[in-house]
C-alpha cells in the first residue's frame, strides 16, 4: 500500500484567515489558543480537499493536551474553593477537543482518535492513519499534532533543568499545530509519498531505513529530530515531518526522519518524491 | 487471523481482581461511598478503589517513598493481573495479587525475568488509556506553586503527562515492545483495545495488553460537578428518575493475542470493534444517538454477526438524562423489537472515565466466558416513552455467545466492542 500526503498546514503559517477557517465568532472566542491553532490548521487541510471528497478519519496527537485550560480550571478550583465553577475550561481541557471540534465543524461521523504519548503520539497517529487506509478502506485521513506552552510549563521546565526549553514569546505562551491529509491516491499538488514508518526495537540506521524500501541513499536528506539533546517539544516529530515534505523535490528524492527520544523508542519515517 | 482474549485484570470500587469484583456484583454490593481520598466541598457519592496509595504501593511492592500517581498505580495493578492471567496458571478468576515491582521510572529499568512479558518469543505491547494522567499529584503541586512559583515538589508534577502513566505500567509489566497512550475522554480504553487489535492484525505485535486507568481527583470531580451531571444519590442508569452519574476510579485491561500463538483455551475472541463520531455537541449526545448507532452497526458488520446474535449488551449507561436516552434510542433503532438483554454496571463501579471501556471489557469477557448477565442496580421505572427495560438480576451459566460493550465520551467519541465465544 502507498500513502500520499496531499495537503499540509502549520498553525504558524496559515494561508487562510482564521475567521474564514473557523467562521463562528462565539466558537472562536470560546476556544483556547491551542484549540484554535489545531482546529485552524486542520480546517486549512480540509479546505484543500477537492470538491466531493470527504475525510474518512480524524486522528490527532498531543503531548500535554490543552494545558492552559487545564491550568485555568485547576486555578478556579483552588481560588473559588470548588464553588460556582465555569465548566468551559474543563470541557476544553479534554485531550480530544481539537479532533471533536473538527468533527463538529465538518459534520464528520467517521473514526475519531486522539493519542497522548509524550513526543511520540504523532507516530502513533500516523501509524493509525496507515491502518485506516490499509484495513478500513479509508481514502483520506486527517492527521495532526498540537501542543502549547504556558508560563507555568516554562517555569517548571526551568526548575527541572532537565531539558532546554523552546524559544519563548514575550508572554510565555505559544502553541503549534501541524496537520496533514494522508490519502490512498495521489492528487494534483501531492506533496510526497509516505513510504514507511518504523519502530525498530533492535535499532536501525537511517541508511537501513532507506534501503529497506529501495530508496536511494545518495539523493536522500536526513532529518534528525533529537529529543534527547534538543529542545523539549511534543510537536517536534510533526514539525520534522513538515520539514521533510518541504525538502522533497529537485535533487532531493527521498527523506528519512529519525526521531530519537529520551529512554523511549526511536522511530524512522521515510518519504519520497512522486 | 483472530484476536483471542487470554488475560483480564481489574481494580475498581467493586473489588481488586476479577474474583472479588464478580463476587460484589453477584451479591449486588456496590462500591459507592463518600469521598475519602481528598478533602472536598462536594458531598456526592463516588466509587473509590478501597486501597490508599500506600496500600497500592504495598500491593505492587513499590517503595513507599517513590512518587507515582494513583492513575499509574491503579494501571500497574490491573495490567499486571491481566498479564499474569495470560501467562500464569489461570483458574478462571484472579485474586488481585500482583507480582513484585521491578521497574524503575524508565525503560532501562525493565526486567525480562519471571513474571514479565519477555522471554516467550511473543512481541508484546501495551496500549493504555487515561484522561487525567498524573493530575492527582499535579493538584498537590499546583496549590503550592500558585502561592509561590518556586513552591510545589517537582516530583509531584513530572508524571503529569498521560504517556507517563503508560511508561510506568510498561516498566512494571516488563514490556519492551510498542507502547502508546490514548485519550479520547470516556471512550479511551475501548479505543485502546481497538488499536491493540489492529496492531496484531497488521503483524506489528503478537500480544497486547490494552485498557485504561483513571484515578479519582478533584479536577474531574469539580469538572463534572460544574457540568451539573453528578447525581447526589446513588446513580440509576436507564431509570426514569435518573439524575446523573457517580464518578468512580480504577483500571481494567485485557490481553489480546494472535490466535495462532495460543497454548490454551482463551476466554473468548474480540470479533467486532468500531469507532464513530456523533458530531453533535462537545459534551452532549444527539437525541437519536447517531454516533452510538453507527459504532454499534459498524462493529456488528465487522464481526459478521446479525443483530439477533447479540445475547447481552453492557451499556455505557452513565445515569445522566442525556446519555441513557440517547443510548437507548440508538439500541432500539438498531435492534428494534429484538433488543437483547442489557444493563449498565456503573452503579457498581461508578463512571471510571478513561478506564470505563477497560473495566467493562473485562466484565464483557467474563460474561462470555461464564455466561453472566449483570444486573442494572437501582433500576425501577422505565424511561418515559418506550424506554427499554434493563436486566436487574445477576445470572450465571446462561448461554452467551456474543456480548456487545459500549463506551462513549465527550467530543462525540463513540466506540463499540464485540466479544464472542467463538
Amino acid at each position: 500500500m502507498a500513502y500520499y500526503i496531499n495537503a499540509a498546514a502549520a498553525s504558524g503559517e496559515l494561508q487562510t484567515g482564521i475567521n474564514e477557517l473557523i467562521p463562528a465568532p462565539d466558537l472562536r472566542r470560546r476556544m483556547s489558543r491551542v484549540v484554535k491553532a489545531g482546529v485552524a490548521a486542520a480546517m486549512e487541510c480540509v479546505a484543500k480537499m477537492p470538491e466531493g471528497e470527504e475525510i474518512s478519519a480524524i486522528i490527532t496527537a498531543t503531548g500535554l493536551g490543552c494545558l492552559a485550560d487545564s491550568e485555568k480550571f485547576l486555578r478556579n478550583i483552588i481560588e473559588n474553593d470548588e464553588r460556582l465553577l465555569n465548566p468551559t475550561p474543563f470541557i476544553q481541557s479534554t485531550f480530544n477537543t481539537v479532533g471533536a471540534q473538527v468533527a463538529l465543524l465538518t459534520g464528520n461521523h467517521g473514526y475519531n482518535m486522539t493519542y497522548s504519548h509524550g513526543g511520540q503520539g504523532f507516530e502513533s497517529a500516523m501509524l493509525d492513519a496507515m491502518i485506516r487506509i490499509d484495513e478500513n478502506g479509508a481514502k483520506n485521513v486527517l492527521v495532526g499534532a498540537f501542543d502549547e506552552r504556558t508560563p507555568t510549563l516554562r517555569r517548571i521546565m526551568e526548575r527541572t533543568k532537565v531539558r532546554k526549553y523552546a524559544p519563548q514569546t514575550e508572554t510565555g505562551e505559544s502553541e503549534e499545530a501541524y496537520f496533514f491529509i494522508i490519502s490512498a491516491e495521489p492528487r494534483e499538488n501531492c506533496l510526497g509519498e509516505l513510504v514507511s514508518l518504523e519502530f525498530p526495537q533492535a535499532g536501525m540506521t537511517e541508511t537501513e531505513a532507506l534501503s529497506a524500501h529501495g530508496l536511494d541513499v545518495e539523493t536522500a536528506v536526513v532529518i534528525r529530530n533529537d529529543q534527547a539533546a534538543g529542545c523539549f517539544s511534543c510537536t517536534a516529530s510533526a514539525q520534522a515531518f513538515m520539514q521533510g515534505l518541504g525538502k522533497l523535490g529537485g535533487a532531493v528524492r527521498n527523506v528519512v526522519i529519525h526521531n530519537r527520544y529520551t529512554g523511549g523508542m526511536s522511530t524512522l519515517i521515510t518519504l519520497k518524491c512522486l | 487471523m483472530r484476536i483471542a482474549i487470554t488475560g483480564a485484570g481489574i481494580i475498581c470500587a467493586a473489588g481488586n481482581g476479577t474474583e472479588q469484583t464478580l463476587e460484589s456484583i453477584r451479591l449486588l454490593r456496590s462500591g459507592v461511598g463518600k469521598v475519602t481520598l481528598f478533602p472536598t466541598e462536594h458531598d456526592v457519592p463516588v466509587c473509590e478503589v478501597k486501597y490508599s496509595n500506600h496500600a497500592l504501593k504495598r500491593l505492587l511492592k513499590i517503595p513507599a517513598g517513590q512518587h507515582v500517581s494513583r492513575t499509574a498505580l491503579l494501571g500497574m495493578v490491573a495490567a499486571r493481573q491481566a498479564l499474569d492471567d495470560a501467562q500464569g496458571g489461570r483458574t478462571g478468576e484472579n485474586s488481585g495479587e500482583a507480582g513484585e515491582w521491578r521497574g524503575g521510572s524508565g525503560r532501562s529499568g525493565r526486567n525480562n525475568g519471571n513474571g514479565s512479558a519477555g522471554g516467550n518469543g511473543l512481541r508484546t505491547g501495551l496500549i493504555s488509556a487515561t484522561s487525567v494522567g498524573g493530575m492527582d499529584l499535579t493538584e498537590d503541586f499546583y496549590r503550592e506553586f500558585l502561592a509561590c512559583d518556586s513552591g510545589g515538589r517537582l516530583r509531584d508534577v513530572v508524571g503529569h503527562a498521560c504517556g507517563d502513566s503508560t511508561e510506568k505500567i510498561a516498566a512494571c509489566c516488563g514490556i519492551d515492545g510498542f507502547t502508546s497512550t490514548i485519550s479520547t475522554a470516556c471512550s479511551s480504553a475501548a479505543n485502546a483495545i481497538i488499536l491493540g487489535a489492529q496492531l496484531i492484525r497488521r503483524g506489528i505485535l503478537d500480544r497486547v495488553i490494552a485498557g485504561g486507568t483513571d484515578a479519582l481527583c478533584r479536577f474531574t470531580l469539580n469538572g463534572f460537578k460544574s457540568l451539573m451531571i453528578l447525581d447526589g444519590e446513588h446513580c440509576r442508569p436507564f431509570d426514569d428518575s435518573r439524575a446523573g452519574l457517580n464518578l468512580g476510579e480504577g483500571a481494567g485491561y485485557v490481553v489480546l493475542q494472535r490466535d495462532d500463538t495460543l497454548d490454551r483455551e482463551p476466554y473468548c475472541y474480540l470479533t467486532g470493534y468500531a469507532n464513530a463520531n456523533d458530531a453533535f455537541h462537545q459534551t452532549a449526545s444527539s437525541e437519536n444517538g447517531e454516533g452510538a448507532y453507527l459504532a454499534m452497526r459498524e462493529a456488528l458488520e465487522k464481526s459478521g454477526l446479525e443483530p439477533r446474535e447479540i445475547d447481552y449488551i453492557n451499556a455505557h449507561g452513565t445515569g445522566t438524562s442525556n446519555n441513557d436516552a440517547s443510548e437507548a434510542a440508538a439500541i432500539v433503532r438498531l435492534f428494534g423489537s429484538g433488543t437483547p438483554r442489557f444493563s449498565s454496571t456503573k452503579p457498581f463501579t461508578g463512571h471510571t472515565l478513561a478506564a470505563a471501556g477497560g473495566i467493562e471489557a473485562v466484565l464483557a469477557v467474563l460474561a462470555v466466558a461464564k455466561g453472566i448477565i449483570y444486573p442494572n442496580l437501582n433500576f425501577k421505572t422505565p424511561m418515559r416513552g418506550t424506554g427499554p427495560v434493563p436486566e436487574t438480576a445477576y445470572r450465571e451459566g446462561e448461554k452467551i455467545g456474543n456480548v456487545l460493550s459500549n463506551s462513549f465520551g465527550f467530543g462525540g467519541n463513540n466506540s463499540t466492542l464485540i466479544f464472542s465465544a467463538r
